[in-house]
């Protein structure tokens, strides 16, 4: 499949501080491909160079073939936007924010009225197109953007934290869209820390922190990676002395919430860790209530990556 | 197809140019504040010092040219940076040369109707012009050339509204004692009159009067062509300034 959007080694920084530091990827034709990462990681950044809307210190990007910088009419003729911090203008209402963003693809008027009533229905804003949007909650604010995202019927989305600050049921139908806009055949590039979000939408996400991508492929392809590691969890029937644990414990990662343990062990083999933890429920007199091994999740690997990555530098 | 995209583009900036029509100008307090600012600071020179009103309308319209048509393009840049809508629009197949041409040509369109209102006011009460023509084309270039003079105090590196508006001030207040519209330019200081020369205000406000009275100190052409290249000029610096800025913005 052909790849529609391409990020060529993207470099940018703001002053001292380099947001983003080399990165490339790139997305075929009917993906949902995630940035995925924790805040700062460059995620908002990467998007903004991809989209044209700032210029990257060096490296190139193209959609469709055109290059973002020095096309870029051209090449935002392809894309809706839903960036993160942004807004529709408050003090008209949504109808007009619908249409001037529809002008602005040169739409014609008759179909621009009939997409806004489309894109408004399915939303479940169209009740309300007459009011002023400094009216409209933070939900309806997104649902907006996303319509003027849409109004022009683009091949490709770029949708920056989509969900970020919804309610649930808000989030919710925004996930089921971008599903929606997914069997339609448009490709959906998405920033999100939410890692189950990433897991349940992308087809391959590139997990990135400090300004580079740390790891990328399918939420598969990674768990496949990180196959080996093994995550127990452990519960006590009372807190225990985070200190004896550690010292039984030394060899493997663990993270104390209350009354529940978590170790991380990077083998299959679970003989050691579980004569340990025998050992541990002996020396503090506890009861071990419950005990659950399994592979990482999407939401572990991320942890881990970021951590690795934190011990390098 | 270069045609096509010549086409697209004007459209864009029409489109542009009329929701900042509505969101910035079609607005009650903006319309009484075009009106009354240079109103008062008319009035504040005119009454009680034995000038007619048949002599002091050309100041009243020159006033309000520049100042309707330079009041507002300041902060729109600034303002839509702040409000997150500027990210907005350029997420979009616009360029910010079509939403700068677009600012700069909604306050245009406000200085000339405010303008035109002021002659047709003039017209009513026996002011009239004598060479109509010239007075409209001086009204549409001078008005194109104080939005641009706006548009170049918005590329001030803030989000800040108040700082463009402070800028701005602090350059037109000035310039309205110094262009001839009150103190005719011979009776200024020497030390002014250079400042007299380059200030854009200072030929529409010569071409008013021969369009009036005929009492001119340049020939209305001068005062013509000096306009137009100070348009042109200060286009081009708005423009380069505003982009160079835009990545400080957003």
């Amino acid at each position: 499949m052909e790849a529609i959007v391409e990020a060529c080694d993207l470099v940018k920084s703001f002053g001292d501080v380099r947001a983003v530091d080399g990165v490339s990827f790139s997305v075929k034709r009917g993906e949902i491909y995630g940035l995925l990462g924790p805040n700062g990681a460059g995620k908002t950044t990467t998007v903004r160079m991809v989209t044209g809307i700032i210029a990257p210190d060096s490296g190139e990007a193209y959609i469709m073939g055109y290059n973002v910088h020095d096309d870029p009419v051209r090449a935002r003729s392809f894309i809706g936007v839903v960036p993160e911090i942004s807004n529709p203008y408050l003090d008209l209402n949504a109808w007009e924010n619908l249409m001037i963003v529809g002008s602005l693809y040169c739409i014609p008027k008759t179909v621009r009225e009939k997409r806004a009533e489309m894109l408004l229905k399915m939303l479940g804003i169209y009740k309300e197109r007459s009011r002023k949007v400094k009216g409209f909650s933070k939900g309806m604010r997104r649902r907006l953007l996303l319509a003027m995202a849409l109004i022009s019927d683009p091949d490709i989305l770029f949708l920056d934290e989509p969900t970020s600050g919804l309610d649930v049921m808000s989030a919710r139908m925004i996930r089921s869209l971008i599903l929606k806009m997914k069997e339609r055949g448009k490709t959906i590039i998405l920033t999100t820390h939410n890692i189950d979000e990433a897991g349940m939408l992308c087809d391959r996400v590139a997990i990135m922190n400090k300004g580079k991508i740390i790891a990328a492929g399918t939420p598969e392809d990674l768990k496949i990676k990180f196959g080996e590691y093994t995550r127990i969890l452990l519960c006590f029937s009372r807190e225990i002395d985070a200190k004896l644990v550690e010292k039984y414990l030394r060899d493997y990662e663990t993270i104390f919430q209350g009354k529940r343990v978590t170790v991380i062990c990077r083998s299959n083999d679970l003989s050691d860790v579980l004569d340990k933890i025998v050992n541990i429920v002996k020396a503090c007199n506890v009861c071990l209530e419950e005990i659950q091994a399994s592979g990482l999740s999407f939401e572990d690997i991320f942890v881990r990556l970021i951590q690795e990555r934190k011990n390098e530098t | 197809m270069k045609l096509e995209d010549a086409r697209q583009c004007i459209e864009k900036i029409w489109v542009l140019c009329l929701k900042d029509m509505k969101l910035y100008y079609f607005k009650g307090p903006t319309m009484v504040m075009g009106i009354l600012m240079p109103l008062f600071l008319w009035l504040a020179f005119v009454v009680g010092k034995g000038i007619s009103f048949t002599e002091s309308i050309p100041a009243l319209i020159a006033l309000s040219s520049f100042f309707t048509s330079s009041s507002i393009t300041p902060i729109i840049m600034p303002w839509e940076a702040r409000q997150k809508t500027l990210e907005m629009l350029l997420s979009r197949p616009v360029t910010l040369y079509s939403i700068l041409l677009g600012t700069a040509l909604a306050s245009s369109l406000f200085g000339i109707f405010i303008s035109f209102l002021l002659v047709i006011i003039g017209i009513l009460v026996n002011v009239i012009p004598c060479n109509p023509t010239l007075l409209a084309l001086g009204i549409v270039i001078a008005s194109t050339c104080y939005s641009f003079m706006g548009l170049l105090f918005s590329a001030i590196p803030s989000d800040i509204p108040a700082d463009a508006v402070m800028l701005s001030s602090a350059v037109r207040l000035p310039l309205v004692f110094i262009s001839g519209i009150f103190i005719p330019i011979q009776n200024l200081p020497e030390y002014l009159k250079p400042l007299a020369f380059i200030s854009p205000l200072t030929y529409f406000s010569d071409l008013i009067n021969n369009t009036y009275s005929q009492n001119s100190i340049f020939d209305p052409i001068i005062d013509v062509i000096v306009l137009i290249s100070l348009t042109v000029m200060l286009a081009i610096t708005a423009l380069t300034l505003n982009k160079r800025t835009l990545t400080k913005r957003l």
